[in-house]
């Protein structure tokens, strides 16, 4: 494992990198989501994360993801994506966390092998956790596949976020790919001059030494950005044109989301 | 246009400009050559009022780039449009989601009127032969193509005072001309160029006047061809290299200036 | 340690979402007053370098891999409303992209890890690294130790918020609506893995990083930096800090003690939706629950045994009554963190006082 963890590192940052490319392309299509207004969508698929949240009921729950496979449908969001990408990478992390509880907690007792006891309760607490996490996870992943990223913080914008968080958000997306691209670039030059896999310890330091160039290197860089929105004349709050405009169909969006949600809470309660 | 009188400046401590004078007029094209270290980026940030000088007077039109000058926006914005700098590394000018953003943000700083912004924006990018690109994030940009959109992303303001700091660096030969060639187009205009650089073989098309800095002073100032041809100077400020080769017993050295594709000697 | 959407009930996402909100209150309004503007920049690339590191994993002594946080080395850096900042951008921006941490529980996230974290971090290293200079050895162990205790400090606070889940939100039959381990369970759970894996890794990043950056470059951790590299626009004045962290402080102490109270209060609320039962309800619920471990089978007792035996300490009392353990755990929470803090204020003030009289 610990001969992987250049590799796997290098690894994780192209695939960092071609995921976000993914969603370009995505947002692009002329399917359900994409034509409304970004702020309906993050209105919208947010209600229907909370609804999921609210409820209590598994059959709400499950109605819910129905929903957001629809909606993936609808906006010609590949399903093979989804499944690879949230639908089982959720399944094994909180399908693992889950799985002890289907034998330890109390309740009635459905089924028995040896010591271990299979309760009714565990097993709809398990289903009720995981059913959720996918849900919410497929709803956040839906809003961020169908809107590119500027989109995303206009919308935030106009939901009265503080215009500091939003250029925080804003810079920090692209310094985290500067970032990489510094990384990578460092990664692959050692790569090919490493003879052979080094012992833990000496990654651990090679680690550390990458962050601490890293971090130099970015920190001036962010002196030099600074000087650079001085001198186009940034002198203290960022301005932004808002591009945005609501039509009818908009509203109407807006309406079913906050409906859809809210009947699934009040059912669901 | 620009006085600078005895300017002194340092980086915490680390000397960059010591004791420096120079006058540009308006509409002048310089040139200002000088090896790394030897103060030209420096300089230029204290032409844009970036940083304030340690000691000494800089001076735009008569008024003088300080601190509490510059915090007063009858000042501060006139003056952020007039005078534009563009600087060496372009992923530094490029922190805007898209392209089109990118070109956008310095007259929405300025608090244009949405639709002269819009406008503008759309004929500088048709100008630049970028409208392509104007969706596009600006880290997945080739090197010209983000030159490109920097360079923009300061015209779009129509400025008076161009500071361009190493302009053709790391650029591939195509992108390096069609920078000079724009850079030539303003020969002639009002427009003032002030041009950092090391390149020697640049410096014929962009500049009439050339000011050779070395360790934060001026070295020369003088035309473009007087300085070129004045080799003792040039290898004196680091500019040029003597550069040895044998010929059976006999050794010639003679200054050497390395360039893309040729070789001066 | 990133919490994900359905762990934790709407409740306590709502108050955790208000600690965390003061959280970024101060944090702003403290920045505000040095130049937000300047360090804005500067707080986006630590977030994004935090965001990187928590990508990273790194080989840990034993073969296995954990992962960072990189909030000390923000902490160190940039102070703790800084690192505040910095850590819930990054906490914001995986769990909207990478689905990495749940939109409602982004509140929680940020408490824990930003929040608690930065404080934690800061704090104990300030602590441990006064009077040191600069390129002292002793701010490299005082950056490792400080970066373990802050990881186990906020898995302590997710693993608290997991464990309350089941006794204060489950339905009529008991089934655990939200995260359905005890505190008996999720503490040793959480806290396993990161006394060992995830605190070591932060402490190794942070360390090292010091160590580097003492050679490379040490104006990042003398503490100018607000300082240096003045521009021209808006070069403020710094303010004594005491009197705001002081504040930050005291909301972060009233909000833990009021937590409890709260999602006590809101739990009883939320398990009744029927007036009707209203006046039942509790003792219902009780006494539900109280029938259920006659019927446990004894099989299933020795398994729970077996979960809750490495805290022996613990268990009998959580399993017998509920709302004592609760209160246990978060007063041990609330007490280490006003420990840590108190401690950094004496010596911070002890500091300044020589200082100003040298």
């Amino acid at each position: 494992m610990s001969g992987r963890f250049l590799e796997s590192t290098a690894m994780g940052f192209a695939r960092a990198i071609t995921r976000a490319m993914e969603s370009e392309r995505i947002a692009r299509q002329r399917g359900l989501l994409q034509r409304l207004d970004p702020r309906v969508r993050v209105v919208g698929l947010l209600s229907l994360i909370l609804a999921a949240t609210l409820t209590r009921k598994i059959g709400v729950v499950a109605a819910l993801f129905g929903v957001a496979v629809l909606l993936a449908i609808l906006s010609r969001v590949s399903l093979l994506l989804l499944l690879r990408r949230v639908w089982l990478v959720v399944l094994a992390f909180t399908g693992v966390i889950a799985l002890p509880a289907i034998f330890i907690t109390p309740g009635t007792v459905m089924a028995r092998t040896g010591a271990l006891q299979v309760t009714e309760q565990g097993l709809r607490t398990a289903t009720l956790l995981v059913l959720r996490v996918e849900t919410a996870v497929s709803l956040c992943s839906l809003l961020v596949l169908c809107t590119p990223w500027a989109m995303v913080l206009q919308s935030l914008r106009a939901l009265r976020l503080p215009r500091e968080a939003v250029a925080m958000l804003a810079m920090t997306y692209r310094y985290v790919f500067l970032l990489v691209e510094t990384a990578s670039q460092m990664f692959e030059s050692r790569r090919s001059r490493r003879v052979g896999i080094l012992p833990g310890a000496e990654q651990r330091r090679m680690a550390a030494r990458t962050a601490g160039v890293l971090l130099s290197k970015t920190v001036e860089t962010s002196n030099e950005v600074y000087l650079a929105m001085q001198s186009r004349g940034f002198r203290g709050e960022v301005e932004t044109l808002s591009s945005l405009h609501m039509t009818m169909w908009d509203y109407i969006g807006l309406l079913l989301f906050l409906l859809a949600g809210a009947f699934a809470a009040w059912i669901g309660r | 246009m620009f006085e600078l009188r005895e300017v002194f400046f340092d980086y915490d401590g680390v000397p960059a400009l010591q004791g420096l004078s120079l006058d540009i007029a308006k509409g002048e094209r310089v040139a200002l050559l000088g090896a790394n270290g030897s103060g030209k980026s420096t300089l230029l940030r204290l032409l844009d009022g970036l940083y304030p000088a340690a000691k000494g007077a800089v001076l735009f039109e008569g008024a003088p780039l300080t601190a509490e000058h510059l915090q007063d926006d009858s000042f501060t914005l006139p003056f952020r449009r007039r005078v534009a700098l563009v600087f060496q590394n372009p992923d530094v000018q490029l922190f805007n989601p898209t392209v089109w953003d990118e070109v956008a943000f310095a007259p929405l700083q300025l608090r244009w009127p949405k639709e002269q912004v819009v406008a503008r924006v759309d004929e500088t990018l048709r100008l630049m032969g970028i409208s392509a690109l104007r969706e596009r994030p600006p880290y997945r940009l080739s090197g010209g193509e983000k030159k490109r959109v920097a360079l923009a992303s300061v015209l779009v303001l129509d400025p008076e005072v161009l500071l361009l700091d190493e302009p053709t660096a790391t650029l591939d030969p195509r992108s390096q001309s069609q920078v000079i060639d724009l850079i030539q187009e303003w020969k002639g205009s009002s427009r003032t160029v002030i041009t950092a650089t090391h390149q020697l073989e640049i410096v014929e098309d962009i500049a009439d006047r050339i000011i050779v800095m070395e360790e934060g002073r001026v070295a020369a100032d003088g035309a473009t061809g007087q300085i070129l041809g004045d080799r003792e100077l040039l290898l004196r400020a680091n500019l040029v290299h003597a550069h040895r080769h044998s010929h059976g017993d006999v050794t010639h050295s003679h200054p050497h200036v390395h360039s893309h594709g040729k070789h001066e000697h | 340690m990133h919490i994900p959407d359905g762990y934790l009930s709407p409740s306590t996402c709502a108050v955790l979402y208000a600690g965390a909100a003061s959280g970024w209150y101060v944090a702003l309004r403290r920045l505000k007053r040095v130049l937000l503007t300047r360090v804005v920049p500067l707080i986006s690339v630590f977030a994004a370098f935090s965001f990187v590191v928590m990508m990273f994993n790194l080989p840990l002594p034993g073969g296995t891999t954990g992962h960072a946080l990189g909030v000390t080395i923000a902490a160190i850096v940039l102070g703790p409303s800084g690192a505040i900042l910095a850590l819930s951008i990054a906490l914001a921006i995986q769990a909207l992209f990478f689905g990495d941490g749940g939109i409602s529980t982004l509140g929680a996230n940020c408490f824990n890890m930003a929040i608690v974290g930065s404080l934690v971090a800061y704090g104990a290293y300030r602590l441990m690294s006064a009077r040191a200079a600069v390129g002292d050895r002793r701010r490299i162990i005082a950056a490792g130790i400080a970066g373990y205790v802050a990881v186990n400090a906020a898995a302590l606070c997710a693993a608290m918020e997991f464990g309350i889940q089941p006794m204060l939100f489950h339905d009529a039959s008991g089934t655990p609506l939200y995260a359905p381990y005890r505190l008996g369970v999720a503490i040793p759970a959480m806290m396993i893995g990161h006394l060992t894996f995830a605190g070591m890794a932060e402490a190794v990043i942070s360390a090292g990083i010091v160590a580097y950056l003492q050679v490379a470059d040490p104006a990042l951790l003398s503490r100018s930096l607000t300082l240096s590299y003045t521009s021209l626009v808006g070069a403020a004045k710094l303010r004594p800090v005491a009197s705001s962290t002081r504040r930050l402080w005291i909301a972060v102490a009233m909000l833990m003690l009021l937590t409890p109270l709260g999602i006590l209060a809101a739990g009883t609320a939320w398990g009744e939706w029927s007036p009707a039962e209203l006046a039942r309800g509790a003792s219902s619920r009780a006494a539900a629950v109280r029938s259920l471990r006659p019927e446990a089978p004894s099989g299933m007792q020795r398994l729970s045994h077996l979960w809750t035996a490495p805290f022996p300490a613990y268990a009998p009392a959580f399993v017998r009554s509920r709302g004592f353990g609760y209160l246990l755990s978060a007063m041990f929470g609330v007490g280490l963190l006003l420990c840590l803090s108190l401690a950094a204020q004496r010596v911070l003030e002890r500091q300044r006082r020589r200082r100003a009289a040298a």
